[in-house]
């Protein structure tokens, strides 16, 4: 191979990205040498048994149960074995589903329009925890230069996950209730002269407080990723003259993907799955599927929550595919 | 060194499987919180919601009776899925007559038979044919002499029968409960609770069946609707009724919606309601804060609910008698006693007397003025002299139950109905 051949199949790996272009990215060979070479020493079996096992057991058997439930014969007071798809049918049709005479022929039943607007909810949620999440990571990693300082503040934004969920969740009550902290601050300013009452119970406290309880899922993956950028590349590209807003655009943002990617994936498991947020902040005022779930346990329809959880499953395996689609984050890592 | 071990090879494929075997159960033990007594034959597991299952009440019948009681206080549907669904997990099951349309046909429960049962016959009429006094009314739903007799078999016969499935103890009437300071008026009718006086000052139970029968209550005595049977209504009527509420509720009626005890004490000690469904010690809890609050009773009638003690199926030999020890224990009236402080009645009132200091018993039970400052089961003062419990004597409360807390035939449906209602 002569130098040029070597050196386009070099430039070729990797189609040039905006005024700075890529990273060249190591030999093939090299790469999967470096990759594959396993160290000596540990049995494999035995490496991997007990995360197999614990998964077998924990995860995959009963998945595969909540999926075999769903079709099974609710008795009223339990299940039997059977296959039926009526409570599939009893998911996606409501009552007068695709029957024309009907006048909501096309509203699909409120099973489906909860799952809709826990995702709808979710995504709001993601949203407003990378805004914050993204400045505050970039602050840590990128301009506290001290190792130090970079560490300390890092695990003081962790701090609010030292208490309990709970706790940080019922903390939000004498903050922004009637007669909470604001409130009372507003009254004695004379900024109102009622109470507001939008504060607590609302989808406003529920927001506030689930963007609180995930933020920092989404603050860590971020900071470490931009952490790992190297800073020669940010330096390269300023001495040939690009602007900090390029900088940002064509290394740093791209080169910080996998970590948003990571986060994001995160806080949509944990808030699709949310049900108890909202009894405490928003007053039980609205439904996720996870409290549908727990309404149909809590009556002995099995089956039919089996359906709710399988649903709800589905729609989170179908977003986390979706953020991984975005951004591939075995190539970015 | 562990390492060293599994470098010579010395765990063979049997040793790692025995434990990682002992391992997982190891965290499975852990997992469960519930201490089991040492020997399965020396004492019982009794498991309940917080109503019955209180540290003092178990920790008197262990000295009382000489072998460990051990309680174990669940959430309503942790509760009901252990009932329903792991009864070699229990001895005694402190559960709740609207659930035995479940309980009942899943035999999950032994038949008791009442000649074991000592003071039986002492036992009210409420259970036994469903009117605590011959002129009070038998209240529509689950009531409980509907489902208490069996036969030997534990199928569910009408009564009078040797064989119960489950022991009458605990028990009360809900209402609303509400701030006299804040609504300027006593609350008098369950119309309160959907009146626009209180827009955005009002909590309903975030429990589809139970919340369901305020609205109802409410509704009937608006005169909007007049409903055949509160405790299993049709299609229809839930339609009606869920269509009712989602409009208030989009006009930001409800405040909240709660799902336990501690919610509903928040919510009206931090001024969030006025006036709210609720249960009796709630009460008790928010007057302990410093929070007035009355119990209504309302002139439609009260919403009962009727506990009781059942024994697992699969319970036998000495661990049967310890359980009928147990319930026997109870029927002598100490716990019930015990409870009456939050407000809460007894099956045989007679043996709670026996317990009960005669100031405490003319106030929960007589309805008389309180003759001095009367505490809670723990000692707070909660009733300051002179007050009077509404609604008077136990007698009086009884002989206007409008509804039972019942488990609906429609049930599915209403949980359906209840979820767009909360989604909208």
């Amino acid at each position: 191979m002569t130098t040029v051949e070597s050196y386009a199949k070099v430039t070729h790996l990797e189609t040039p990205r905006g005024l700075i272009g890529g990273a060249p990215i190591a030999h093939d060979a090299a790469e999967a040498e470096r990759k594959y070479r396993r160290e000596p020493g540990f049995p494999v079996p035995l490496l991997i048994a007990p995360a197999t096992l614990w998964l077998v057991i924990f995860l995959f058997l009963p998945l595969i149960s909540i999926f075999v439930f769903s079709f099974w014969k609710s008795t009223g007071h339990g299940m039997t074995p059977a296959f039926t798809l009526e409570h599939y049918q009893a998911f996606f049709a409501s009552e007068g589903f695709f029957d024309p005479s009907k006048p909501d022929f096309l509203t699909p039943s409120v099973f489906i329009r909860t799952l809709w607007s826990t995702f709808r909810f979710t995504i709001t949620v993601m949203a407003i925890c990378l805004a914050l999440a993204y400045p505050l990571a970039y602050f840590l990693s990128m301009q506290v230069e001290n190792f130090k300082w970079q560490l300390t503040l890092f695990l003081l934004a962790m701090v609010p996950f030292w208490t309990s969920y709970l706790i940080r969740a019922v903390a939000w009550l004498p903050m922004l209730g009637r007669h909470g902290l604001i409130n009372e601050f507003l009254v004695s300013f004379g900024i109102v002269e009622e109470p507001v009452s939008f504060f607590l119970y609302s989808e406003f406290s529920y927001t506030m407080a689930l963007v609180q309880l995930y933020v920092v899922l989404a603050v860590g993956p971020i900071f470490f990723s931009l952490a790992k950028i190297d800073r020669t590349l940010l330096e390269a590209a300023r001495d040939m003259g690009a602007t900090p807003f390029q900088i940002f655009r064509e290394i740093i943002a791209p080169l910080s993907l996998p970590g948003v990617a990571i986060g994001m994936i995160f806080i949509f498991v944990m808030v699709m799955g949310e049900f108890a947020t909202a009894v405490v902040v928003y007053g039980g005022k609205s439904s996720t599927t996870g409290t549908v779930i727990l309404n149909y346990y809590a009556i002995a329809n099995y089956p039919f929550a089996a359906v709710n959880a399988f649903m709800l499953m589905v729609a989170m395996m179908i977003g986390v595919v979706i953020i991984l689609r975005l951004v591939d984050i075995r190539k970015e890592l | 060194m562990a390492y060293e071990g599994l470098r010579q090879g010395k765990w063979s494929r049997r040793s790692f499987m025995k434990a990682t075997a002992a391992g997982l159960a190891t965290g499975a033990l852990a997992g469960a919180s519930f201490p089991r007594p040492a020997a399965a034959d020396a004492g019982l597991r009794t498991i309940g919601l917080g109503v019955s299952i209180i540290n003092e009440i178990q920790e008197k019948a262990t000295k009382d009776l000489g072998f460990p009681v051990v309680g174990q206080a669940l959430g309503y549907g942790d509760m009901f899925s252990k009932m329903l669904n792991q009864n070699d997990q229990y001895e005694i099951a402190e559960g709740y007559f609207n659930d035995m349309r479940v309980m009942g046909p899943a035999k999950v429960w032994q038949p008791l038979d009442t000649k074991k049962l000592k003071d039986w016959d002492k036992v009210t009429d409420l259970c036994k044919t469903g009117r605590l006094t011959p002129e009070a009314s038998v209240g529509q739903g689950d009531a409980p002499y509907k489902f208490m007799w069996c036969d030997e078999n534990g199928n569910k016969v009408q009564g009078p029968s040797r064989y119960i499935i489950m022991t009458p103890t605990f028990h009360n009437a809900d209402s609303i409960g509400y701030n006299p300071k804040a609504t300027g008026r006593p609350i008098e009718s369950w119309g309160e609770l959907l009146n626009k006086d209180w827009r955005g000052k009002v909590a309903l139970l975030n429990v589809p069946q139970i919340g369901t029968m305020d609205a109802a209550m409410a509704i009937e005595a608006l005169g909007l609707k007049k409903f055949g049977d509160k405790g299993n209504m049709t299609k229809a009527e839930i339609d009606f009724l869920v269509d009712y509420l989602i409009p208030l509720k989009k006009q930001g009626h409800f405040r909240a919606f709660w799902e336990n005890f501690g919610q509903s004490v928040n919510l009206m000690v931090n001024g969030e309601v006025v006036l709210e469904s609720m249960w009796s010690p709630a009460v008790t809890a928010i007057r302990a804060e410093g929070v007035p609050c009355v119990y209504a009773f309302p002139k439609e009638g009260m919403r009962g609910w009727h506990g009781g003690h059942a024994i697992s199926a699969k319970v036998q030999g000495k661990q049967l008698d310890q359980a009928y020890e147990y319930i026997n224990w109870w029927l002598d009236g100490w716990a019930g006693a015990f409870v009456s402080h939050q407000g809460y009645y007894h099956s045989i009132p007679d043996n709670v007397k026996k317990h009960l200091d005669p100031a405490d018993w003319d106030f929960w039970y007589m309805g008389k003025p309180a003759a001095k400052d009367l505490p809670d089961p723990f000692g707070t003062i909660i009733i300051k002299k002179g007050e009077v419990r509404e609604g008077g004597s136990y007698w009086n409360r009884y002989s206007k139950i409008a509804v039972w807390n019942s488990l609906m035939d429609e049930n599915n449906y209403l949980v359906k109905r209840w979820t767009e209602f909360l989604t909208a």
